[in-house]
């Protein structure tokens, strides 16, 4: 069997991700339809730029949510004869198949293992950020909004962090004795505790009011904040939903504490602008709580720049992980997680490149996506 | 003027311009034309969105890659700027046209030295030399009056004030001598007295160096100062030109007519002769209307006619450069009185709802926050303010930024506690309560309508549910569904559709924001509401019907309202009493009547005569105030003003430098805090002047009567007879005979001998006159038409009128002697005249203004005088069935003892 020329290899590749193909055809012909009613995400019709992030993040979103369907082979299964092979090889003992991207050093399907490496990074970068950007804004709110002693502290905590040289950082979080010493598990039950105070502030501010409604959100937000707190911070869930693997959660709270200091300052940033306005004293002059203002009033008005800084902190954390990834800190030494495969196939570089190749552009492709769509986002939310 | 030899500087010619978006072409400018002669200043007047910035950069061919001139020509001396190349238009900008913008430092480089900039200037266009360029920008500057101009070469732009920046950049214009100046709103960021000094100055310059100016400004109380001519625009397109006597007396389109019927003008009195706003909003750039743009919300709209097609400028009869863009001209009657909305029964003040004594704010502002070093300096925002607000009172506090009166606001609401002295609510003390530890009832009770209508919404919440959370916040409604009925009808009361409630604050224009904003305030039912300037971000049209609405509110809750503002005209409106602030000390404090008629306070004077009135009877005193407002972190020693103050060489030694003048009474309820002797103040002349008069009158003294009446006319609601029959006095003057009108040509001439070269200038244009004589016809007719009542008092006695015939009885032989009562100086101990039982805190307002202090004064009315007086307050025999006569006259003779004996119960 002969191996597949350019040509075959492209349409091949184009041919396995049809699921992928149907999908984003209806999501971005259905959002088209209804763009008028779809606010931000229908002006992003009118954004060349913007459009094309949006696509090219959905086109990742549904790869990995797909991942399955598309992958033409078990990216951990290695083929026999096929270590190294060339893109478009045809595999060994299996008829009509072919190794679309070629094989890596473990003689493994490149393009296999590049689909099912999205699923690792949009896994943990949204989550991470989203965990970031919970802490940033709960700190972040009321440093804005007091000034004074809380401010100072909290910005010289956020210097420090901010400081302190990441890969080392990082390095330090996964080490073995560290580890053991139990950190990035007291981190992480620092850090998880914020979106669940987050959310109580957030329903106890508004609906203070309506004591009925508060018990309601507060007793949702607490059974299920809290389960799934003991669950991924201290792995201690009873039903076994919530669940992380001890590795994960060593790069996941290493990335939201090097997010979270920035997201702080942002918060912060807009605070101060935002709380000089008039509507700001409206509310304090019927007699508001500060943090029914600070979530409800102020946030409100600053979720353009933070969906922005949200795209490109995706993005950000993306190349982190990859970077992190390419260092031997990522997920599993199995996984193939894209900045590890990178690694992996930057030692044969120089003679093989297309094992490394395929990650590095997926990955570059996915975070131009991103500020592609934050690019946009912006543009059309100063338009109005 | 028109002298067809001359070539004007700027000639425009059905100037198209439009913005090309996304949405396709939106015409910004329509049909546009206008000549400006050498030494002529053109007004420009228009709403925002009206398109007058837009002539503005167009003709500096300056409008971004989306705008385009789509048809016209702008001709510079004869020169289509269209034919010229880049470089020649670049040649021209800067040196030939040199433009001003709004905000002074958006123009200056901030990280220039201002020596620099200018010299730059007079490098790039003239190549002048270094030494040449900086003796030339330092003469300039000496020229546009900045002290120290030496010292101001060296500075950076931030280190002067913004009166001081917008002197430069008129400097920085002016220096390469252009032909012509486009002056786009220069003065709308400054304060009152600093604008009133670069008014000044532009005129001056205008004067001196014969440049011809394109003045833009929504004001038109500015245009009228500034300009020769003047042109309306209206939604992109100019809709009347004229001479500024020709269009302010003989208006000649409903959109201008109804501008003036929209701002208050001396004599417009919130009861008895109201403003009345342009119904509806200026039509979207997209979607104007066929024909007349102003068809939908004009009142003398006709079918057929003014919906047919394209309307061009109309030539109005006997007036050469009098057009206008309205086809009936001559079918509309012009004189004609809007319907006012007149109120019959104004509510009386009654208890006193807040009571503020000796409060004090101080800030402490540490040079380093965080390590807490250097040293820590202390603004004085307020120093002993002391001041009472009845129930239904609307009490103005007026003054310049930086006079501390939003820091008493913020007291008030609580967002900020008092360092020293008291605020008493009701009988809460709520100086030292934050607004967090406040209960939910004085929460409630005190309210604020913020200034800026595009801030006082929260753009993420609906209309509806903003409403709805306040009036969860103060415990009104015990269900979702109450609240939301409650809602409902809130937005009833401000008169917008229920449909609002699903509204987001952006599909909202400005107008209908701020009417959110006050049914916010007063969901709660409020006893105090603090408006804080809240039309002034409004557009004219727009202001008056927020205005009107938030007076009917408050007429109806009877709820005490401060209202915070520094436009005099509109205080003189709206208040029933007035507090005039400077740098924190409360200056000058009355009854609005006290305040607009003098005695002044020095500051007050000046205040006063630096608002502009867009009315041409009117003649101000100028006085301008050198310098500007001291920093409050640095107060100069002794009395506040001082620095300023015009009159502070007539306080002997350095009493004002020394200490702070104590606060006097110089009438009751009338407090000043000035050292200036009783006898300096008695002899204040007013500051403004109504030009309405009879003839054969001294014009000085009369000048003063008249004000007095036309002070007093705003304050009360009889007062309406007052003007109204000033104003037909005028008329009877102006109607019997050409002499009547030659007299009062003279008499206006004559009368700006003595006041001012403004007034000078106005007065030997040949049309001023005559036009200033017809529009006392106009008003005079005004006066007649305005309600029965009125029209009565102009009618059955014409001539003795009681203002009028107040103002003249002495001094006018030839005018009918009335029956007016005879009327003193006020003395330093007037009688309380409330114990006469009939006579409420307002009444002894409108008798004060009537010259009536004393018991004795009314215990001698004859019969006629009673009668007169009774008319005068529209009492229908009152005065006879309460018995003021003989009320006073016990009083006069043994006070509340006298009063017992006599009718046997205690006098209020």
């Amino acid at each position: 069997m002969e191996s597949l020329s350019a040509f075959a290899i492209f349409t091949g590749i184009l041919y396995q991700f049809l699921p992928v193909w149907i999908a984003l055809a209806i999501i971005l012909i259905g959002c088209g339809i209804f763009r008028s009613k779809l606010g931000l995400v229908g002006k992003l019709y009118d954004n060349p730029i913007g459009i094309i992030g949006f696509a090219i993040v959905v086109f990742w979103i549904l790869t990995a949510l797909m991942a399955d369907l598309v992958v033409p082979f078990d990216p951990y299964e290695q083929v026999l004869g096929m270590k190294n092979k060339a893109p478009g090889f045809p595999v060994t003992g299996q008829e009509g198949k072919y190794f679309l991207l070629g094989g890596d050093n473990l003689a493994r399907d490149v393009f296999s293992r590049m689909v099912a490496g999205s699923q690792t990074v949009l896994s943990i970068a949204p989550a991470a950020t989203l965990f970031a950007f919970m802490v940033g804004i709960t700190l972040g709110l009321p440093a804005g909004y007091y000034m004074g002693r809380i401010d100072t502290g909290l910005s010289f905590l956020a210097n420090m962090v901010l400081a302190f040289p990441v890969i080392l950082l990082f390095f330090l979080l996964v080490t073995k004795g560290i580890i053991e010493v139990g950190i990035p598990m007291y981190l992480a039950a620092v850090l998880f505790a914020f979106p669940i105070i987050f959310l109580l502030i957030l329903f106890t501010s508004k609906f203070n009011t309506r004591p009925n409604e508060m018990y309601l959100y507060v007793g949702l937000t607490l059974v299920i904040g809290l389960w799934a707190y003991t669950g991924l911070a201290f792995n201690a869930d009873p039903l076994g939903v919530f669940s992380m693997d001890p590795n994960t959660l060593n790069i996941f709270v290493a990335v939201v504490f090097v997010n979270s200091p920035t997201v702080f300052r942002i918060v912060r940033g807009l605070v101060i602008d935002i709380k000089t306005r008039d509507y700001v004293a409206a509310a304090q002059t019927r007699g508001e709580s500060p943090w029914y203002i600070m979530l409800w009033e102020i946030l409100p008005n600053v979720r353009g720049p933070l969906i922005v800084d949200f795209c490109l902190r995706i993005g950000y954390t993306t190349i982190l992980l990859g970077t992190l990834g390419f260092f031997g800190l990522g997920v599993s030494p199995e996984s193939p997680d894209w900045g590890m495969t990178i690694n992996e196939g930057r030692k044969l570089l120089l003679i093989y490149a297309h094992p490394a190749l395929p990650p590095a552009i997926a990955l570059m492709s996915l975070v131009l996506g991103l500020n592609f769509l934050a690019d946009g986002l912006r543009e059309e939310s100063l338009k109005d | 003027m028109t002298n067809q030899n001359v070539e004007p500087i700027l000639e425009i010619e059905n100037l198209n311009i439009s913005f090309f978006v996304r949405a396709g072409e939106i015409p910004a400018v329509m049909d546009f034309s206008c000549k400006i002669m050498p030494g002529e200043t053109m007004g420009l007047v228009g709403e925002s969105g009206c398109g007058k910035s837009t002539v503005a950069l167009g003709i500096m061919r300056d409008m971004g890659n989306r705008g385009k001139i789509t048809k016209g020509t702008i001709k510079y001396r004869g020169r289509d700027m269209g034919d010229m190349s880049q470089d020649e238009l670049r040649n021209i900008r800067g040196s030939k046209i040199s433009m001003i913008y709004q905000e002074p430092m958006a123009s200056l480089n901030p990280a220039m030295k201002i020596g620099r900039q200018l010299m730059e200037v007079l490098e790039i266009h003239e190549n002048a030399s270094k030494e040449e360029a900086y003796n030339r920008s330092l003469d300039m500057l000496t020229s546009v009056k900045l002290p120290d101009p030496a010292r101001v070469m060296d500075a950076y732009p931030h280190q002067i004030s913004g009166g001081q920046q917008q002197r430069i950049v008129i400097a920085m214009a002016l220096l390469s001598k252009p032909d012509l100046l486009l002056l786009d709103e220069p003065t709308t960021a400054l304060d009152v007295t600093v604008e009133a000094g670069i008014v000044q100055l532009v005129k001056e310059l205008a004067a001196t160096t014969g440049t011809s100016m394109l003045f833009i400004s929504h004001n038109l109380g500015l245009i009228l100062e500034t300009c020769d001519r003047i042109t309306v625009m209206y939604s992109g397109e100019a809709v009347e030109t004229g001479t500024v006597n020709e269009v302010f007396d003989q208006m000649r389109h409903p959109y201008t007519k109804g501008l003036f019927n929209s701002i208050p003008l001396p004599g417009a009195d919130k009861n008895s002769r109201p403003l009345v706003a342009i119904p509806g909003q200026l039509p979207l750039p997209h979607m104007r209307p066929r024909g007349c743009n102003f068809g939908p919300r004009c009142e003398e709209y006709v079918e057929e006619i003014c919906n047919a097609g394209h309307i061009s400028m109309q030539q109005v009869e006997g007036q050469e450069l009098h057009k206008s863009r309205c086809l009936r001209i001559n079918e509309i009657d012009w004189d004609a009185e809007p319907e006012r909305r007149i109120v019959e029964d104004p509510v009386a003040p009654g208890d006193v709802v807040l009571d503020v004594r000796d409060l004090q704010k101080y800030y402490d502002v540490a040079a380093n926050k965080i390590f807490g070093g250097g040293d820590t300096r202390t603004v004085k925002a307020n120093e002993s303010i002391t001041f009472q607000a009845r129930e239904a009172e609307t009490v103005a506090i007026v003054g310049e930024s930086g006079c501390g009166k939003s820091t008493l606001a913020k007291v008030l609401l609580g967002l900020e506690t008092a360092t020293d002295g008291d605020v008493v609510l009701g009988a809460v003390d709520i100086g030292n309560t934050e607004v967090n530890d406040r209960t939910t009832k004085t929460v409630s009770a005190v309210q604020m309508v913020f200034q800026n209508p595009f801030d006082t919404l929260n753009p993420s919440h609906s209309v509806g549910a903003q409403i709805i959370r306040t009036l969860e916040k103060f415990k009104i409604g015990n269900s979702k569904s109450d609240r939301k009925e409650r809602m409902l009808e809130l937005l009833d009361l401000v008169k917008l559709p229920r449909a609002f409630a699903e509204r987001m604050p952006r599909q909202l224009s400005g107008g209908q924001k701020q009417r959110i904003g006050v049914a916010r305030a007063f969901a709660g039912q409020p006893q105090l509401v603090v408006a804080d300037e809240p039309v002034s971000a409004l557009d004219v049209s727009v202001q008056a019907a927020v205005t009107e609405l938030l007076m009917e509110i408050q007429r109806e809750a009877k709820t005490t309202m401060l209202f915070i503002s520094h436009d005099l005209s509109v205080v003189r409106y709206i208040a029933d009493r007035v507090v005039v602030m400077y740098l924190g000390h409360i200056v000058e404090q009355g009854t609005t009547n006290d305040i607009f008629s003098p005695p002044y306070h020095p500051y007050t004077e000046a205040l006063l005569s630096a608002i502009p009135i867009a009315d041409t009877s009117v003649v101000k005193k100028h006085i301008v105030l050198e310098g500007d407002i001291p920093s409050a972190m640095n107060p100069p020693s002794g009395c506040p003003f001082q620095t300023r103050c015009p009159r502070k060489a007539q306080v002997d030694g350095d009493l004002c430098e020394r200490e702070v003048p104590p606060m006097r009474e110089l009438a009751s309820g009338h407090f000043v805090k000035c050292h200036l002797a009783a006898s300096i103040l008695d002899a204040m002349e007013p500051v403004i002047v109504l030009g309405d008069k009879p003839e054969n009158v001294a014009p000085k003294v009369l000048a003063k009567k008249t004000a007095k009446s036309s002070g007093k006319a705003s304050t009360s609601k009889a007062g309406s007879g007052a003007v109204a029959a000033l104003a037909a006095v005028g008329t009877a003057a102006v109607a019997k005979s050409a002499t009547a009108k030659k007299s009062s040509t003279k008499s206006v001439a004559s009368k700006a001998k003595t006041t001012n070269a403004a007034a000078l200038k106005q007065a030997s244009k040949a049309p001023a006159a005559t036009a200033t004589a017809s529009a006392k016809a106009k008003t005079g007719k005004v006066g007649s038409t305005v309600k029965p009542v009125t029209a009565k008092a102009s009618t059955s006695k014409p001539a003795a009128s009681p203002a009028a015939s107040k103002a003249t009885a002495k001094k006018a032989p030839a005018v009918k002697k009335d029956a007016a009562p005879p009327r003193m100086r006020k003395p330093a101990k007037p009688d309380d005249l409330k114990m006469i039982s009939g006579v409420g805190p307002k009444i002894e307002g409108i008798l004060h203004g009537l010259g009536v202090y004393k018991f004795e004064q009314v215990a001698k009315w004859k019969k006629a005088e009673r009668d007169w007086v009774d008319d005068h307050l529209r009492f229908k025999g009152r005065i006879e069935r309460e018995d003021w006569v003989k009320q006073a006259k016990a009083l006069a003779k043994g006070g509340a003892e006298e009063y017992i004996k006599v009718f046997g119960k205690k006098p209020r």
